[in-house]
């Protein structure tokens, strides 16, 4: 039997994270959602995931924060985090690199090409 | 001479920037005015009266690409990503955004067959704003004419004017750049 992925997705915007809910339920994962990087720790502290979708620029705690607070512990040291974002500047891609992210992928997103990479880095 | 040199200082001419459609546009430089003119096109002004930072965007969204699962007639995802440009660009600049106010003009039905789309336009940039809970101070958005729209983005300072039609850009919808859109890059 295949177990469901299950996806945690954190974005500020309710515009985004509705349209990442839907291209990602309707291509058969779970889905849970969080505002910003404090509640998706919040989150996280009492759920499973397979893969973390995160925004860069949210407030209280932003992307490059999250992922540095994830890849502090050993439970999400290994976990696939991609970063969906509107930045196109090496500089953040490098600073979302350095942090630990898992992939960067520029927006607008394309839902085939995102359901794509979150099959390949669930494994 | 002493006199000329203040005066210089403190009246920079404004210079006044075309916001092209696809753009968004953030200044808190008091000599800036932004200005675009709309048929079916809408423009969002928003403003943080605190960080005094304002900007404005202006698209017309087209239908969405094949394959792409939509609610409505217009590229939604598309969409989104150019609301989502000027908010970040303005909070980049200082703004937050439980402080945004926003403005909405355009979406005219200037010609019977963009009735929809003009329309569906105007409808999206509403509900966008509605649900990232950005409060609208004024809207004049609809009708059958062009509009042409100036904002001081360090003060929010806003004129709407009623133009004549031919002035509006010609309505070809706001297409997604072909390169690097949706790209996954895995480290």
């Amino acid at each position: 039997m295949t177990q469901t992925t299950r996806i945690l997705t954190v974005d500020d915007s309710p515009s985004m994270r509705a349209l990442l809910n839907h291209a990602l339920t309707t291509h058969g994962f779970e889905v849970a959602q969080a505002e910003d990087g404090l509640a998706a720790l919040d989150w996280l502290a009492l759920n499973e995931v397979d893969v973390v979708i995160t925004d860069i620029n949210m407030p209280r705690l932003d992307g490059f924060g999250l992922i540095e607070r994830l890849r502090e512990g050993s439970r999400h040291r290994d976990r696939p985090i991609l970063v969906p974002t509107t930045e196109s500047s090496d500089e953040k891609k490098a600073r979302a690199r350095a942090a630990g992210a898992t992939g960067w992928i520029v927006k607008p997103f394309d839902a085939a090409k995102l359901v794509a990479a979150v099959r390949r880095v669930a494994h | 001479m002493f006199e000329r040199r203040i005066l210089g200082s403190l009246e920079r001419p404004i210079e006044r920037v075309t916001v092209m459609q696809g753009q968004a546009l953030v200044s808190s430089d008091a000599a800036i005015e932004y200005s675009t003119v709309l048929g079916s096109c809408v423009a969002s002004c928003l403003y943080d009266p605190e960080a005094r930072v304002g900007g404005m965007n202006h698209f017309l969204l087209a239908e969405p690409p094949a394959g792409l699962a939509a609610t409505t007639a217009i590229d939604e995802h598309y969409g989104v990503y150019l609301m989502e440009l000027l908010v970040n660009q303005m909070l980049a600049m200082g703004a937050r955004k439980a402080r945004l106010r926003a403005h909405l003009y355009g979406g005219a039905n200037v010609n019977r067959n963009m009735m929809r789309i003009g329309t569906a336009n105007a409808e999206f940039a509403q509900a966008f704003l509605r649900r990232e809970g950005i409060a609208v101070l004024r809207e004049d958005l609809g009708g059958t004419n062009a509009r042409r729209v100036d904002l001081r983005p360090a003060s929010g300072q806003i004129r709407c004017r009623t133009v004549e039609d031919r002035l509006a850009p010609p309505v070809n919808p706001t297409t997604r750049p072909a390169r690097a859109s949706g790209d996954v890059e895995l480290f």
